[in-house]
């Protein structure tokens, strides 16, 4: 627990530090905003469900197709506050990504630029905790994009219901099958009507009601702090 | 916000009445949708939703109670809980997760102003059981009228006219001259130059030739003037009816209360084909069992035929009622031409759902005889055989044999009506529970045959009794009471009282059964004669017993669990399986449940009224 808090407020001096070297623009204006309290409970906490979609799992070598990210407020998902964003890139997309995410080069043609939607993504999760499913993903594509566009990325606090879950097996000393950690497989264990899979924005609303129902685990449910949950 | 939600989208465009709206109104309901998530145990609303909201199931199962711990219904996944909507009296409910429930929740105000433009989606939100009933057998009745061509057709587009009459005066001879001459079988007979009576082919041959009567004897001496008349506004449904139920062939037309022609049976036979009438008709010329029975087979046909022309279930009852009663009479009229005729005066009584006019293709029989005070201890065996000839020409047409044995046959209910007289002073004067409950089909009678008064003035007698006996009625009530609608639908089963699930819903003792109860104990109450259960609920209306609002509401629940009666049953008769009143979930919408549940808040209410009235 000790350990997780210091970890927390060293991502909250890094943010302070980057923020003393951020050029002006998207990335300056996310880091002014301070990271909820690690101490306030999920309840208070605002957080934005988020998910990538992408043409593989390398973000050095793979692009960013599309964005779709929901805002959760004391344990509400609000569809309103929803965004789903399809990226535009110079290059053709695989027939396999056709399929997966059904997303047509001509859909990809009509969407936004890569900065246009990474910066709105940044204003949106300002003074927010990231929830995601597997992080590594969300986390390195969304490092890579700020890279390429800002020269320079920042960091998020983040909720990762992989690890969440993962975390209960453990705990439970329960054998499992990586597989049993995918979004799909886990909200079925937990009770949840199935959902259209690889939309973005589909998955980021599962997302947020995998969360949901993990709260089964907490005593305390929404009034847990919220360090309790961060990576 | 964007568009790609398929899966609520999907989710909310399932659900009635949300798949009338246009997916961009989907959108915009989709926008105010707050998901959440609350643990089983944990009471609705969830914490940071204040304001009323309407709540979506997704997964899990709700279940709700009133203030004193009561259940009083639940939801599963697809339903809509609107608990919290604007229904005052709803407002002490409490609402409570049975497993960890997955919800849409949406501001009520919001969605309200969002559906704003779709007045009957709208409706399903704003309006009490009793107003979403309304609408729905408002429309169901529009429909009806739609899709029947006898429905369809007013009165005015085939009745002959001008009136074709005689005066008073003018002999019996001239009246047959006239209708020989015009090819009319029926003359409308004027005194002063109005409407007195009419005289048909059928008086003349009974009354005055079978008679002996002088046939320069004014015409007046043999004409009917127990009159039955129908405004030229009606359809030709209604004048059928009206002629199936009175058993009569003509019917003088007015217009704005003057005469203006007539109309007869086969008038309207002309109108359609196969139908009531051309049976009616058939009945009346058979001449042996066998062939009564052949034309009983038509039977469930005719009620497949009149559901599907979306036939009300009430003209549907009293169709099938009447040609149960055209077979009674063509028996009758059999047995007489085999054992003589009847010693002295009687009538044949209908009892239960016929005698009510309420009847379907494969009921069981319900008789009794009312024979005339002058009756002999000898003149039984005539009755006796009669009866015998009667129930069994009945079961050979397909009508079986009453299991609790009301019927003619036996000796208990082919008396006097001095006996009938005392039976009911016995059950009204010293009542008691379980013989009240075998003699409440008794409490529904009326005459098919035979002389109607010794029913009449059995039934004053018995109403001047009924009306000021305050332990009977409490007891017909106790009695009524035992016949409980369940309190909805969870998943695709039948909710009942206790919690527990049942699968199929038995539309007639936990819906119409509790509602024909009801409109009896209205009736016997307020001393009114009729028996079929809308009339008796139509006449109690404004008493007493009974307030106006309350009478249409039970009119409206009685109608729609008639019609979900009706069609459950062509399904059946379609399909070669005898009909039954078992109504399984899944044979219905979820918007029909919806109905179905407003039928029972209906019922309950009123049961729960006569609970406080009584008890």
């Amino acid at each position: 627990m000790q350990n997780l808090f210091d970890y927390f407020f060293s991502i909250e001096r890094q943010r302070i530090k980057l923020l003393a070297r951020a050029p002006q623009g998207p990335i300056k204006e996310f880091l002014k905003v301070p990271f909820p309290d690690p101490q306030q409970s999920l309840a208070k906490t605002p957080i934005l469900a988020v998910d990538f979609e992408t043409t593989g799992l390398n973000a050095k070598q793979d692009k960013l197709l599309s964005v779709g990210y929901v805002n959760i407020n004391n344990g509400l998902i609000k569809l309103g506050t929803s965004q789903h964003s399809i990226i535009t890139s110079a290059g053709e997309m695989s027939k396999e990504n056709v399929i997966i995410h059904q997303i047509t080069d001509s859909e990809k043609a009509k969407g936004s630029q890569l900065e246009q939607v990474v910066s709105q993504l940044l204003t949106d999760l300002a003074g927010k905790a990231m929830l995601v499913h597997y992080a590594n993903i969300e986390k390195s594509f969304l490092q890579q994009a700020c890279m390429e566009l800002y020269g320079m990325a920042p960091v998020w606090p983040i909720i990762d219901t992989l690890a969440l879950a993962k975390k209960q097996f453990d705990r439970q000393q329960k054998h499992y099958h990586p597989s049993q950690l995918r979004l799909v497989n886990l909200r079925a264990d937990y009770n949840l009507p199935a959902h259209h899979e690889h939309n973005a924005l589909n998955d980021a609303i599962a997302t947020g009601e995998l969360l949901l129902a993990l709260m089964r685990h907490y005593p305390q449910g929404l009034h847990t702090p919220l360090q309790q949950f961060l990576v | 916000m964007s568009t790609e939600m398929a899966d609520i989208h999907d989710f909310v465009k399932a659900i009635e009445p949300f798949n009338q709206l246009a997916d961009e109104v989907i959108g915009q309901v989709i926008s105010h949708i707050s998901i959440c998530y609350v643990r089983a145990g944990e009471a609705l609303p969830p914490p940071g939703i204040e304001q009323p909201h309407v709540y979506f199931l997704r997964k899990g199962a709700l279940a709700y109670y009133n203030g004193e711990g009561e259940l009083l219904g639940k939801f599963g996944e697809g339903d809509i809980c609107t608990v919290f909507c604007n229904n005052i009296d709803e407002r002490h409910l409490k609402v409570i997760p049975e497993e960890d429930t997955l919800l849409c929740a949406i501001d009520y105000q919001q969605l309200q102003q969002v559906i704003k433009d779709y007045p009957y989606v709208l409706a399903f939100f704003m309006d009490s059981a009793a107003q979403r009933l309304q609408h729905k057998v408002a429309s169901i009745n529009e429909e009806a009228i739609m899709s029947s061509t006898l429905m369809n057709t007013s009165i005015g587009d085939f009745y002959h006219a001008p009136a074709v009459t005689i005066d008073e005066q003018q002999s019996i001879q001239q009246a047959a001259k006239k209708m020989t001459e015009l090819g009319f079988s029926c003359l409308m007979v004027l005194a002063e130059g109005q409407l007195a009576g009419i005289v048909t082919d059928k008086d003349l041959r009974r009354r005055c030739i079978a008679e002996g009567v002088d046939f320069a004897r004014p015409v007046s001496e043999i004409m009917t003037t127990d009159l039955q008349l129908i405004d030229i506004n009606h359809s030709a449904y209604d004048a059928l009816t009206q002629m199936t139920s009175q058993h009569i062939h003509h019917l003088p037309v007015t217009k704005n209360g003057q005469l203006a022609g007539m109309i007869t049976v086969t008038d309207l036979m002309n109108q359609e084909g196969l139908n009531a009438v051309n049976m009616t008709s058939t009945i009346g010329k058979a001449s042996s069992v066998s062939e009564l029975a052949k034309i009983a087979l038509l039977l469930p046909r005719l009620q497949i035929r009149m559901a599907k022309l979306g036939t009300t279930a009430d003209h549907v009852g009293k169709t099938i009622s009447a040609i149960t009663g055209s077979f009674t009479m063509r028996l009758i009229a059999m047995a007489k031409q085999e054992f003589g005729p009847a010693p002295v005066p009687f009538a044949w009584l209908a009892a239960g759902s016929q005698a009510r006019q309420e009847q379907f293709a494969h009921s069981d029989q319900d008789n009794a005889l009312i024979i005339s005070d002058d009756m002999q201890p000898e003149d039984d065996v005539w009755f006796a055989q009669l009866a015998t000839f009667v129930c069994d020409g009945l079961a050979a047409c397909g009508f079986i044999y009453c299991p609790g044995n009301v019927m003619a046959t036996n000796a208990e209910w082919r008396q006097p009506a001095r006996v009938w007289g005392q039976y009911f002073d016995k059950w009204i004067t010293q009542p008691e529970p379980l013989a009240l409950m075998h003699s409440s089909v008794f409490f529904d009678l009326n005459t098919v045959c035979g002389d109607a008064s010794l029913l009449t003035n059995v039934r004053a007698n018995m109403l001047a009794k009924t009306k000021t006996n305050t332990l009977f009625i409490a007891h017909l009530s106790g009695n009524a009471l035992k016949l409980r609608p369940p309190l909805g639908f969870f998943r695709d089963f039948v909710l009942i009282a206790n919690g527990k699930h049942k699968k199929t819903l038995d539309l007639k003792h936990n819906g119409i059964a509790p509602i024909v109860d009801l409109a009896r104990i209205y009736a016997l109450s307020e001393g009114i004669t009729a028996v079929n259960t809308i009339e008796r609920l139509r006449l109690a209306a404004g008493t007493p017993s009974l307030s106006t609002p309350a009478a249409a509401n039970l009119i409206d629940a009685y109608e729609f669990l008639g019609m979900l009666r009706v069609e459950h049953q062509v399904q059946q008769l379609q399909a070669n399986v005898e009909a039954d009143n078992y109504l399984a979930p899944k044979e219905i919408s979820r918007l029909e449940r919806e109905h179905l549940k407003d039928a029972f808040k209906v019922i309950k209410s009123m049961q729960s009224n006569r609970q406080t009235t009584y008890s």
